[in-house]
């Protein structure tokens, strides 16, 4: 039941029933806004009957050379439609984007160390763990930098686990 | 130019790089002191005074920082071109933004263009004030100009094309440009096509927009379908643009080949199979809709025309959408793909709303529908729409079916759970009201629910905390039926049930945001409001969230004596839209940078849409109120504040804007409790209707008009306020001297207020008099009301303050009448505030409603009386060394200062009742309370009443097993506790008891003050 659209404005008023979850973060306005103005393409809503907001995801793409990669910054999906893959199709529509579109190489994202539903869930997807990112969140708690190859890097060498963990000051890109 | 030698703003640039790193890490005494260091050596410099100025600005120094960008501008304007460059107009125009004067940075930018007119990178520079002032007419004008100079073909001078069409969009859409303008754009457009082409997708999409709007549909689909259409690479959205753009040109078989072209990629498109159903019974609702319909609340039902068709055609098309539903049903292997199933169901109510369905098929489609994904959370809001068609006597019936089917159906135990509940909430869906149900068999099914839900929380024992819980819904749905039943019986006990079984739900998953919502509600109406803020808090609603969220709880606030709380809420709201209206056009401009054009016109039309928003203006009013209240027991504060006001002309400002433009409603309603589907509406309130469970359509222009009066009459009242006072203090000195007189501009401006107040209450300005008084004859019983009362009493306060400088109430025989009113506004301010006294039981589960009518009686009319008793004084007491001549000046009008005399002797006494009574709550044990409050759950063998679902949970915590349950959740039922929250609701009552209390002795200690000052006259 799910009409995958681009992410307006408007829906920043019909999110809340995604956006109470408190695992999902409400960014300050100039953020998603920055989003919607660079990357519209990599920030898609799924709505349901009703006009129900499902859930979204918010992404971008950037880098150089080989780590020209799309990023999942958030993606998430109301309680209400959980436990229906939803996640896994908007996960889909942007690896497509990044892959066969804009001819990335990997796609990655951040999620909290203590976020086992969330890890469990990138794993199934096809991510896996590249490195531990040392208090990435508000400087307490580590995060994790999950990516998956596409098929642009046939020899899947952005996805090569790093063997000791980083600081955000270390990270190239964001 | 200079930067291009490496200079910057004629400076060398590694000179210019310590500055600003300084400025970023915000260490701004460094700054100044680097820019202190370069301005030495170059005095003259306009960019170096322009760092100067940004540094002082950072630093909070914002005159300072004025002053010097202002002789920064005035070096810019003087010296040589060789200095004129765009980081140094980009520097000035950083502060003066930051400064609000805009103007003067897009006059430095003005200049600059004028001396260097084929400079783009300054053009550019003035697009972007022209994007901040949102003058699209200016923008067109810079964007055009900046095409013709760009000589190079390419994506840039693309850039500056469509900049320049987007700005005449804008002029159309936000602004007063008219229609014909988009033709324009379209002849812009057609022309750079046809010599250069389009190379950005987004280019493209405007280009297809602008021909929509003027509705040429077929140049519109040839150019989609042309080269041009390439651009755009995700095919579905290309379908749907070229689906959409073909049913509006009644194309309407073209149209329905794109949907289903789109429903075989994208089988679960279920707005694809709307469109697709629309197209074959050529009912083109959905697109008229778009225009008509709030995009942020859009319509839960699918809208629908009957079809002009043939009976033969349209069974024929209806047979052609079957088929395609079929193929999909049978081409799809995902068990979790539900539109082609639902689809089934929505043809059936076509064929129905056609009257040529049979009731029989839908019902066995919702039947399936339920056999497939009755186990999903979102089975019951997927067919809500479809059950509205059949009849009372089909609902039942439909009912019966699902229930025999739910029987038959063997699944896993999550599976089994899932079904259960979606039954549960179709069986509210259907039998709606619940009036047919008895009061018994409502709580049986409660206590069926709870016991349902106790008995499958094994399921989630092996879950994350961090999950939803298998069956969470149960609580939500025994709730709202514990308030049903209050409703019914208003049996308190039923809320307090209804608290403990949510209580005991967050005990053991501390996440369910729909829980704190209900919780919410339910604390707020039984007067817990510190409660209810609690859970507001745990919720963490900030930034845009704040926007659809805050409805919850700021209507309850601005009431309360919470006034520390509700000045947080309304600060932080404030500040996140101000945040917000001062950035966005930046973020317009990165847009137009990254040339994501759609996202231009959408950035500009969601700005305005928040700038009407009704919960901004009605804070923006609140806040300066709340202000006046808290300080109204100190007139030299209050006038202060009164100052910093503009003296309330701003608000009179605000009345008149209100009055002249739409507003916005962006709140959102679907989490609100059924029995307040609207901040103003709460069905509790009054007495039992045999309302359906779910919100009925809320007229929003109703709640326009009805939200904008309101507004107007409150942003009255800080005039009203301040010409009170200056009118009591007139009234004083025109004792004092012979031949005195009083100010007219007071006295007149004062009079067209209460006109307007008058007119707001519903009457004229002397029907209004006459109702006040005859208020002493009792008249006004039938005009005043619990819903207008604190309206009709502050006009009385204004009133009487007019009436003590105006001559136009004097009688033929005298100034006998002056003080009539004052005693009329004592008496009703004495007689509503003890009625409501003496109507509330000290008892901590007392109706709340009347204790918030009463909060308002003391901190609004009492209040701005007290502030018009406070400058009668005061003016009798213009200095110490006065005071023997000033005694004279009270004691030459015998009236008025009787009438003062027993105001503050009746209102001390009248506070002195309230503290007294509020005393007597806290004087009981706070044992007594936690009894009383369990003792309306305890059944003691009756067999009516609340208290069964709670005794199953009470034994359910009494008899937890470990194992069975898991460590988790085990452990977080042995720490919960009915008497915690018993005691939890009774703090938070107390809690706002205590802050009236201390309102009410503020006010006590000022009219003992002015007893004191009265008796040394």
């Amino acid at each position: 039941m799910t009409t995958i659209r681009r992410f307006c404005c408007n829906d920043l008023l019909r999110f809340a029933a995604v956006n109470l979850d408190h695992l999902t973060e409400t960014f300050n306005m100039s953020f998603y806004m920055t989003y919607l103005a660079r990357w519209p393409d990599y920030f898609h809503v799924a709505e349901g009957p009703g006009n129900r907001i499902m859930g979204y995801i918010m992404g971008k793409v950037e880098g150089q050379g080989e780590s020209w990669h799309g990023h999942v910054t958030a993606v998430t999906v109301a309680p209400e439609y959980r436990r229906q893959q939803l996640a896994k199709k908007l996960m889909n529509l942007l690896e497509d984007i990044s892959d066969n579109i804009d001819k990335a190489f990997f796609v990655d994202l951040f999620v909290r160390a203590s976020n086992a539903p969330a890890i469990k869930m990138y794993e199934k997807l096809g991510y896996v763990i590249y490195r531990r990112v040392l208090r990435y969140y508000s400087g307490e708690e580590d995060g994790l930098d999950m990516r998956k190859a596409l098929s642009r890097d046939v020899e899947k060498k952005s996805i090569i686990p790093l063997k000791r963990p980083v600081t955000p000051d270390e990270l190239e890109y964001d | 130019m200079a930067s291009k030698f490496g200079l910057a703003g004629g400076i060398p640039e590694r000179k210019v790089r310590p500055i600003w790193d300084a400025i970023d890490s915000r260490q701004f005494k460094n700054a100044l002191k680097h820019v202190s260091t370069l301005l030495a050596k170059h005095p003259n410099s306009p960019y170096a005074l322009a760092l100067k100025a940004l540094v002082l600005e950072r630093m909070g120094k914002p005159d300072e920082a004025l002053s010097v960008a202002l002789n920064a501008k005035e070096l810019l304007y003087a010296n040589e071109s060789l200095l004129m460059d765009d980081l140094t107009l980009s520097t000035l125009q950083i502060v003066f933004q930051r400064l609000d004067h805009l103007d003067l940075a897009t006059g430095c930018y003005e200049h600059a263009c004028s001396k260097f007119p084929s400079n783009l990178e300054l053009m550019m520079g003035l697009f972007n004030c022209y994007v901040r002032e949102y003058s699209f007419v200016k923008q067109q004008q810079t964007a055009i100009k900046m095409y013709k100079q760009y000589q190079q073909v390419g994506e840039e001078k693309e850039r500056f094309l469509l900049w320049a069409v987007c700005s005449i969009q804008l002029q159309v859409l936000c602004g007063s440009g008219e229609d014909k303008l988009l033709f324009l754009a379209e002849g812009l457009l057609k022309k750079h096509v046809a010599s250069h082409s389009l190379h950005e997708p987004e280019a493209l999409m405007i280009y297809i927009s602008i021909l929509e709007r003027q509705a040429k549909f077929g140049d519109a689909l040839e150019i989609l379908s042309g080269k041009l259409g390439s651009l755009l690479q995700i095919e579905v959205d290309k379908l749907r643009m070229q689906g959409r753009l073909l049913a509006r040109a009644g194309d309407y078989t073209a149209a329905a080949d794109i949907f289903n072209k789109i429903l075989e990629s994208c089988p679960d498109d279920w707005e694809s199979f709307l469109h697709y159903l629309g197209c074959l019974l050529e009912d083109d609702s959905i697109w008229c809709d778009e225009v008509v319909n709030d995009p942020v609340h859009p319509p839960k039902f699918v809208n629908f025309k009957v079809s002009h068709l043939t009976d033969e055609q349209f069974d024929s098309q209806i047979s052609i959408a079957s088929a395609c539903v079929q193929k999909l049903q049978a081409d799809t292997i995902n068990n979790l793909i539900r539109c082609p199933y639902l689809a089934t169901i929505e043809i059936e109510r076509r064929k129905h709303l056609r009257g040529k369905g049979n009731d029989d098929n839908l019902m066995d489609g919702i039947v399936q529908y339920f056999c497939r994904f009755g186990h999903l959370a979102c089975f019951t809001s997927d067919v809500e729409m479809f059950v509205e068609v059949l009849t009372t006597d089909k609902k039942i019936e439909l009912l019966e079916k699902l229930m025999k089917t739910s029987v038959s159906l063997s699944a896993p135990p999550t599976k089994t759970l899932g079904l259960s509940i979606s039954f549960f909430k179709i069986k509210h869906l259907l039998l709606g009201d619940m009036s047919m149900s008895s009061a018994s068999d409502l709580e049986v099914f409660c206590v069926q629910m709870f016991e349902m839900y106790c008995k499958n929380l094994p399921l989630s024992k092996d879950l994350d905390p961090q999950e939803s819980m298998h069956g969470e819904e149960l609580l939500s749905m025994i709730c709202n039926i514990l308030v049903q039943l209050f409703w019914r019986t208003k049996n308190v006990g039923y809320l307090v049930e209804a608290i403990m079984v949510l209580e005991f739900g967050l005990a053991i998953q501390r996440y369910v945001s729909q829980y704190k919502i209900l919780l919410l509600h339910l604390y707020s109406h039984c007067g817990a409001l510190s409660v209810a803020h609690e859970w507001y808090k745990s919720l963490d609603v900030k930034n845009i969230l704040m926007e659809s969220i805050l409805h919850h709880i700021l209507p309850q606030m601005l009431v309360s004596p919470l006034w520390t709380e509700l000045n947080h809420l309304l600060k932080d709201y404030l500040k996140f839209m101000d945040d917000h209206f001062r950035e966005s056009a930046d973020l317009t401009f990165l847009a137009y940078r990254h040339r994501n054009y759609s996202k231009v016109i959408e950035f500009v039309q969601f700005k305005d849409r928040l700038q009407h928003s009704s919960q901004y203006l009605v804070a923006r009013v609140e806040t300066p109120i709340l202000q006046l209240k808290q300080n109204a027991d100190n007139i030299e504060e209050e006038e202060g504040i009164l100052q910093n006001l503009k003296c309330g002309i701003h608000f009179l400002e605000l009345s008149k804007e209100v009055g002249s433009k739409s507003l916005t409603f962006n709140e959102d309603l679907q989490s609100r409790p059924w029995w307040t589907p609207t901040s103003e509406k709460n069905y509790l309130l009054g007495p039992f209707e045999g309302i359906s469970y779910y919100p009925r359509e809320i007229l929003t222009k109703d709640r326009e008009t009805s939200l904008k009066r309101v507004i107007e009459k409150k942003s009255l009242l800080p005039r009203m306020i301040y010409l009170s006072i200056k009118s009591a203090s007139a009234s004083i000195k025109e004792h004092v001297e012979v031949n005195g007189s009083v100010t007219p501009d007071i006295t007149s401006e004062l009079k067209l207020l209460l006109e307007c107040y008058a007119q707001f209450l519903g009457f004229s300005l002397t029907e209004a008099i006459e109702v006040v008084m005859g208020f002493s004859n009792g008249e006004s019983s039938c005009v005043v009301s619990d819903s207008n009362l604190i309206d009709w009493l502050n006009f009385t306060v204004f009133l009487n303050a007019w009436s003590l400088s105006s001559h136009e109430l004097v009688q033929p025989d005298g100034n006998g009448c002056r003080p009539r009113i004052w005693n009329i506004l004592d008496s009703m301010l004495e007689k509503y505030i003890l009625e409501n006294v003496k109507s509330i039981e000290p008892q901590l589960c007392s109706p709340w409603s009347v204790m918030e009518l009463l909060m308002q009686l003391v901190t609004e009319p009492l209040a701005w009386h007290g502030l018009v008793i406070q400058s009668c004084l005061r003016s009798c007491f213009p200095s110490g060394k006065k005071k023997k001549k000033s005694g004279s000046a009270y004691q030459s009008s015998a009236n008025l200062a009787h009438a003062i005399t027993d105001s503050v002797m009746h209102l001390f006494h009248v506070l002195e009742v309230v503290l007294k009574w509020i005393t007597e709550w806290n004087k009981r044990p706070e044992d007594e309370h936690l009894e009383n409050i369990l003792l309306l759950l305890r059944r003691d063998g009756h067999n009516d009443g609340p208290g069964k679902v709670f005794h199953i949970l009470e034994t359910f915590i009494s008899s937890v097993n470990d194992v069975e349950l898991g460590d988790r959740i085990s452990q977080s039922l042995k720490s919960w506790s009915p008497a915690d929250v018993a005691r939890k609701m009774m703090t938070g009552k107390l809690k706002v008891l205590t802050e009236f209390s201390a309102i009410c002795g503020s006010k006590l200690k000022l009219f003992k003050s002015m007893k004191q000052q009265i008796a040394q006259l």
